[in-house]
């Protein structure tokens, strides 16, 4: 029964299955709101009201010619899109979603599942320059070295933002976090400040726009995946999406107080939830215009990493008032 | 520094109709005098060939099929046509043998199917009516 | 760590195929060349084997954009060769679209550098903002783009009352639309921060490589055609010309806004003071031999036709000077010691209208990869020895 239930949330929910779905659905949201605050229609006509256009997409890349160029390492890049979504899908997993018992750990969820999740959540972006790296092209090597100067400027930032509220609630554990917001939501409002700078991080690395700077369309072609075409290109795809769910799921897990409640009410949470993650995700993207890469750094340590320190002084602080 | 000043107008649109129309679910309107394609009215054409030399595209071909019966045959190029209406203006007649209509909508998978011709007999320039002279005061009556 | 890196002839940032070659060192450029000749037509040849009334047509399919600009200053020049005096009520018209098109293409303009900025939002709201204009124009002349209304001796279509009153509301609307769009423009901290400081052109510089139009009227000279040489109905109009003093991308946005707002001033005032009377009046099929330069300030810039006439009733000779083949060597001055970032932005400043600058050839020779320029009689005169040569193609069937 234990093997079922493991295999279940493996590889149905919040597994492959699930996650490769909602991801999709969470694509069709952040595309359709974004037409809309543009007075445009978005995805209409594929499927009811456009809800298949992703799933359409995803079919159609897979379906293109797949181009390697000659002088590209090709065990890399190869293997560099299958990485890259296994990466994000393994941070997925360990979202409190199901499947978790407070009083023990499992291997779903343990104490420093925060670090791990973050630390997998990074990974995309070696994984991204190190694709660029393997093209050979002169416009990926300038994307590659754009992906790693913004890590520079956002990571920082992302890290003392997410932790703060772990700080707060004592443990380096998810679900612990979770719950402890969940017993006293007041103290979700304490960590705002933080809720902002993450959320601004977080664009920064899913390399959405003001921060799209490593494959702006505009200048550099494709940036960092330019020579990738037909199923590696859509396997990039997916992992973009995928990973704007996990970095959204981990937003709402720590900052909006988790997904109490079971299976079935949990799920209802983690949709509502990350959907307005998205959705604050989306303003953000039609509301500015992109900036150049030396300027994502100076910004990132200029106003993002103050704030964030700011925070932690505030968590600190409340800490001590409260005990 | 001003942050954010463009967001109560995006979130406003949020509430509000897209500006999209739906085409092709949904047809245009096009106003009237749209240059769509050209056609000839054949009873009217005096065959003066002002049309094709004034064509920009030369998409207009006027023929002869019959000296002595007067029969002609004009092929209009819809492939080549640039949709200037200049044919509709150099027209002579009124009214106007050559005119042009609102489709616009006139793809097609084969270039010859776009070709359109008229045999007709050349029509003959009615004269114009004499104006009668207006009626003057009335001439004093012969007592 | 020098390299070079070809911008176009096929690159996402470029509407049209121009290619740019930069020389780049790091993040910075040292260099940039420009060639040209990919989207080259031959028009100028094919001018001189159509009547007079055929080149409006021809010559408004220079640009797509700035099509009433181009047909307007050959029309203009034609009637200086065949001595005809429009009827002031043409002349209104044919500037009241004039304007009209200023409009159209600055909102657009803004939208594209919006786009090349990353401003999505921007380039969506100012597009659905020129949908109200190019629905004005497609009443007024019966098509979007493209207007045709221009003819020897006048226009081809007049306007009623409804179409009048249906002008006056649409500048009510764009108006609002436009001031804005200038204090998003102005305040949006992302926008400004990529526009400012980018694509410097010093006042000397501009002046001395001649830079044209919103280009140069950044750089604080204020030089428009419109008001040193004013051509049919601008000495009666009161308008002002903006001038920055900025010499970057930003004063070139708020250049062409603020001639979006001078436009619809004189707007307003042409269809207040449209005078009666016919529209046109009948043009002879033959100019006497004369040759005339024609000058209009198009969008972009500064437009010259020169028509030289043999006496026929085809044009001997007609050449077309774009604004944007005089803003060419600015540009160059303007990407060097600028960032990648910034190409699209700076190319994209310009305005550029690659189809209308399509006027030199050059020659590379593909065993040595020398390069040669060469001028349009030189090439015709290969052109004749090669066909006197060439054995006659016989039961040559053309695919019509």
């Amino acid at each position: 029964m234990a093997v079922l239930r493991t295999l279940l949330y493996l590889v149905v929910y919040p597994g492959l299955v699930f996650l490769f779905v909602y991801s999709t659905f969470a694509e069709w949201f952040d595309r359709k709101v974004y037409a809309r605050l543009q007075n445009r229609m978005g995805p209409t006509h594929t499927g009811r009201s456009g809800l298949l256009q992703p799933i359409a997409d995803f079919v159609k890349l897979l379906c293109k010619e797949d181009v390697v160029p000659e002088a590209a390492d090709k065990t890399l890049f190869n293997l560099l899109p299958i990485f890259g979504l296994a990466v994000v899908a393994t941070a997925g997993l360990l979202l409190p979603v199901w499947n978790f018992s407070l009083a023990a750990s499992s291997p779903a969820s343990f104490a420093g599942d925060i670090i791990v999740v973050l630390y997998l959540l990074s990974l995309p972006t070696l994984i991204l320059f190190l694709a660029a790296w393997s093209s050979t092209n002169l416009f990926s090597t300038i994307g590659g070295a754009r992906v790693l100067t913004m890590l520079f400027g956002y990571e920082v930032p992302l890290f003392l933002a997410v932790l703060s509220p772990a700080i707060l609630a004592n443990s380096w554990r998810l679900a612990e976090i979770a719950a402890f917001y969940q017993r006293r939501p007041v103290l979700i409002l304490a960590n705002l400040l933080g809720f902002v700078i993450a959320v601004i991080a977080v664009q920064a690395k899913l390399e959405r726009t003001p921060f799209d700077i490593p494959h702006a369309e505009t200048e550099i072609v494709g940036g960092t995946l330019t020579e990738y075409s037909g199923k590696k290109l859509a396997l990039f795809r997916l992992m973009a999406d995928v990973e704007m769910v996990v970095a959204s799921g981990l937003l709402a897990a720590v900052f909006l107080g988790g997904f109490p409640g079971g299976a079935l009410l949990g799920f209802v949470y983690f949709v509502v939830k990350t959907l307005f993650v998205i959705f604050l995700l989306s303003l953000l993207r039609a509301m500015t215009s992109r900036i150049r890469v030396d300027q994502v750094v100076s910004m990132a340590w200029r106003y993002l990493a103050p704030l964030a320190v700011l925070q932690l002084l505030i968590v600190i602080l409340l800490k001590g008032f409260l005990s | 520094m001003k942050l954010a000043v463009f967001m109560p107008e995006l979130l406003r649109h949020l509430f509000k109709k897209p500006a999209t129309v739906d085409y092709p679910f949904k047809k245009l309107e096009v106003p009237k005098d749209f240059r769509g394609t050209p056609f000839l009215r054949p009873e009217l054409c005096i065959v003066c060939k002002a049309c094709e030399r004034d064509c920009p595209a030369e998409a207009i071909e006027i023929t002869t099929v019959d000296e002595a019966a007067k029969r002609f045959r004009l092929v209009i190029h819809n492939d080549r046509c640039v949709h200037c209406a200049q044919c509709v203006e150099s027209c002579p007649t009124s009214p106007k043998a050559m005119d042009i209509d609102s489709l616009f909508e006139i793809a097609a998978f084969d270039r010859h199917d776009l070709k359109k011709d008229w045999v007709y007999v050349r029509a003959v320039m009615k004269p114009k009516p004499v104006p009668k002279p207006a009626p003057g005061p009335p001439e004093p009556e012969k007592a | 760590m020098k390299f070079q890196v070809p911008i176009g002839p096929q690159h996402p940032a470029l509407k049209e195929p121009i290619s740019l070659r930069m020389t780049f060192e790091g993040e910075v450029i040292t260099d940039a060349d420009i060639r040209l000749g990919y989207n080259h037509r031959g028009i100028e040849k094919l001018a001189e084997q159509k009547t007079w009334i055929q080149n409006i047509y021809l010559t408004e399919r220079i640009c797509g954009i700035c099509s009433h600009s181009h047909t307007s200053c050959y029309v203009q020049g034609v009637e200086k060769l065949m001595e005809l005096e429009p009827p002031r009520r043409g002349l209104y018209l044919r500037y009241l679209v004039a304007e009209l098109e200023r409009v159209h293409s600055h909102l657009l303009w803004l939208g594209v550098a919006g786009h090349e900025a990353g401003f999505d939002s921007f380039f969506m709201y100012t597009w659905r903002d020129r949908e109200v204009v190019m629905d004005l124009l497609e009443t007024i002349s019966g098509n979007r783009v493209h207007y045709a209304i221009n003819t020897i001796g006048g226009v081809r279509r007049d306007i009623d009352e409804q179409q009048k009153a249906k002008i006056l509301e649409g500048v009510v609307t764009l108006r609002e639309r436009s001031e804005y769009y200038f204090r998003i423009g102005a305040s949006e901290p992302s926008f400004v921060g990529r526009l400012a400081g980018v694509g410097k052109l010093p006042k000397e510089r501009a002046i001395a490589l001649c830079a044209v139009g919103p280009t140069t009227r950044a750089s604080g000279v204020g030089i428009d055609v419109r008001k040193e040489d004013p051509y049919a109905v601008y000495d009666e109009l009161d308008f002002e010309v903006p001038v920055s003093d900025s010499c970057d991308v930003l004063g070139r946005v708020v250049v062409r806004v603020k001639e979006l707002l001078e436009s619809y001033k004189m707007i307003e005032q042409m269809i207040r003071k449209l005078p009666d009377g016919p529209v046109a009046v009948k043009a002879p099929r033959r100019a006497k031999p004369n040759e005339v330069v024609s000058r209009y300030e198009a969008p972009r810039g500064e437009n010259i036709h020169y028509i030289k006439s043999a006496g026929g009733d085809k044009p001997e000779r007609l050449k077309v000077r774009a604004p944007t083949l005089g803003n060419y060597p600015a540009t160059v001055e303007m990407l060097k010691n600028g960032f990648i970032a910034d190409i699209p932005l700076i190319f994209a400043a310009i305005d550029p209208c690659i189809c209308c600058a399509e006027r030199t050839v050059t020659l590379v020779s593909a065993r040595t990869g020398e390069e040669t320029v060469v001028t349009m009689s030189d090439l015709r005169r290969r052109a004749k020895a090669r066909d006197s040569q060439a054995s006659l193609k016989r039961n040559a069937v053309w695919p019509f």
